[in-house]
């Protein structure tokens, strides 16, 4: 029999106007800490910081940063005589532990606003979406980890495990100590760079792809021409012609070759650091 | 000699077959051990008085009757002889030449498929088995809750074989539906391996408009270019057209359309 819990904690903001900064704050415990521990984050609007720390539970602590407002909002003036009782719109923030997995999302309103800081044990598998989300940030873990946002730099730093990260319109800046073997991982962004540290003695195969950007290392990246042959179509017998096309992926080798990390920019530079 | 010898010999000299350094050593047991002793004389006594019982002689009529019997059975014996005759493949003669025969037949069979059909039929069976292994791989890492196993999955697609049907399905509907964009553009990667087949274009072209993700976008627009599909002329002219995409796909877009023409 699974060991099956549920909590729910929906956290309503009711901040008095004199201590608007106040961080509201709840700690969940994982059901089994002993076996893989998850956490997921889903956010419409704000920032979302993750951090491993010594401790076996996850700490949440909101808060309600004046200013951030749904697009087209704008804030209204006190009448004279009187004054704000608190942001108006609460973030109706939902947190969920089921299956060793704690999930926090603003999904209960698509005008949720808050910035989150999560403190979760080191060894945590940790994905966070955010939709317009001003960041993420997730340092001092190791696991797996995804982090997808829309309007907004992605950084990662001092993590071990595997990143697969994506920002539509914000940098990805990522800085992995050790690496999980055999485990893919994946870069992308739109419009910014992609700054990736990576262990010195990393095996891997990198794709990498940017249309209006540059590439540098300073790891020795072996770009085999050979791996990659032109696809070649010749249809000159049938009275067609002969053309040979070359893929504009870069792939390469960095210490022999491993599992494949791939890096996608249209509007940016790709960067990989040795550590 | 131990007693317990001394008993496992008993037999022997009630039956007078002990002789030589046996017998002295038992001679010298009794000699020495009293139950031994008594044992031997009690038991030997009822040897002696059953040697002594008149032997029993079998009387006339046994031998009467023994004779009747073995006449019978000679009779019986010529009677089941006569019908038969032998054939002539139960000859032994007949028996060995075929079985040599048959030897020599099988040696030539096995000769003859050794280094033909066989090998190459396992070959391809064994490939066979190879290519469904990496499809089922494949197809189960698409399935998976990682984003990493998932691009695990796709890089499995690569050593797929490029006529497999359910591969290119599974990262068709990758391209479509997988939640994480970096799995998509992956995805969208691997589908230039399957362009040969027409399905894979129209997948393409199909995909282009159900996407938001200006990334993947591009690289479906990328893609069509590389496939130099006319088809997608429609699609890329909508996108182009789209004051809600992205300007760097609009361009794209546009591009691919010139590129098409």
């Amino acid at each position: 029999m699974r060991k099956f819990a549920l909590w729910t904690f929906a956290v309503a903001w009711l901040a008095p106007a004199a201590l608007p900064q106040d961080p509201q704050r709840v700690t969940v415990a994982f059901s089994d800490p002993a076996r893989p521990k998850k956490l997921v984050v889903d956010m419409s609007f704000g920032s979302v910081s993750v951090h491993g720390y010594g401790g076996q539970e996850v700490i949440v602590e909101t808060s309600n940063r004046a200013g951030i407002r749904a697009p087209g909002r704008r804030e209204a003036e006190p009448p004279p005589g009187m004054h704000r009782i608190g942001p108006s719109t609460a973030p109706g923030l939902e947190i969920t532990e089921e299956n060793n997995t704690v999930r926090i999302s603003s999904a209960r309103s698509p005008f949720a606003q808050a910035d989150v800081t999560i403190q979760v044990p080191v060894q945590t598998s940790v994905t966070v979406n955010a939709m317009r989300g001003n960041s993420i940030s997730i340092d001092n873990i190791n696991g797996e980890i995804e982090a997808n946002n829309l309007n907004g730099q992605v950084t990662i730093t001092n993590v071990s495990g595997s990143v697969v990260a994506h920002s539509m319109n914000g940098k990805i800046l990522a800085s992995l100590n050790s690496v999980t073997p055999e485990k893919p991982m994946s870069f992308s962004t739109m419009n910014g760079d992609i700054d990736v540290t990576l262990p010195a003695s990393i095996k891997a195969n990198v794709r990498l792809k940017t249309d209006r950007g540059d590439m540098f290392t300073d790891f020795d990246i072996k770009t085999d021409s050979a791996a990659q042959p032109p696809q070649v179509e010749d249809n000159r017998k049938k009275g067609g012609r002969y053309r040979a096309r070359f893929d504009r992926t870069t792939i390469g080798t960095i210490n022999g070759g491993g599992p494949e990390i791939q890096f996608t920019t249209f509007n940016g530079n790709i960067l990989i650091r040795k550590k | 000699m131990t007693c317990e010898e001394a008993k496992s010999r008993m037999a022997d000299y009630w039956g007078r077959s002990l002789a030589g350094e046996a017998e002295a050593a038992f001679s010298a047991h009794l000699a020495s051990c009293e139950s031994c002793r008594s044992e031997v004389s009690r038991v030997g006594a009822l040897w002696q008085s059953l040697d002594l019982l008149p032997l029993e002689e079998p009387s006339g009529k046994v031998r009467d009757r023994f004779y009747e019997m073995l006449g019978a059975y000679r009779q019986g014996l010529a009677s089941a002889d006569a019908p038969v005759r032998r054939r002539w493949w139960t000859q032994p003669a007949w028996q060995r030449a075929a079985a040599a025969a048959l030897l020599v037949a099988g040696l030539g069979l096995g000769y003859g498929l050794r280094g033909t059909s066989q090998p190459p039929a396992e070959v391809s069976q064994l490939r066979e088995e190879v290519a469904s292994m990496r499809q089922l791989v494949a197809l189960s890492l698409l399935q998976q809750q990682s984003a990493s196993e998932r691009l695990k999955g796709v890089s499995w697609a690569y050593r797929a074989e490029p006529s497999d049907r359910e591969v290119l399905e599974a990262l068709v509907s990758a391209v479509n539906h997988d939640t994480n964009v970096n799995v998509r553009l992956a995805a969208v990667d691997a589908l230039r391996r399957f362009a040969s087949s027409p399905e894979t274009r129209r997948a393409v072209v199909d995909a282009l408009p159900g996407q938001t993700t200006p990334l993947v976008q591009v690289a479906l627009i990328d893609l069509l270019v590389d496939f130099k599909e006319r088809d997608a002329a429609d699609v890329l002219r909508k996108l182009a057209a789209d004051g809600q995409v992205n300007d760097g796909v609009r361009q794209q877009a546009q591009w691919a359309l010139e590129r098409l023409q």
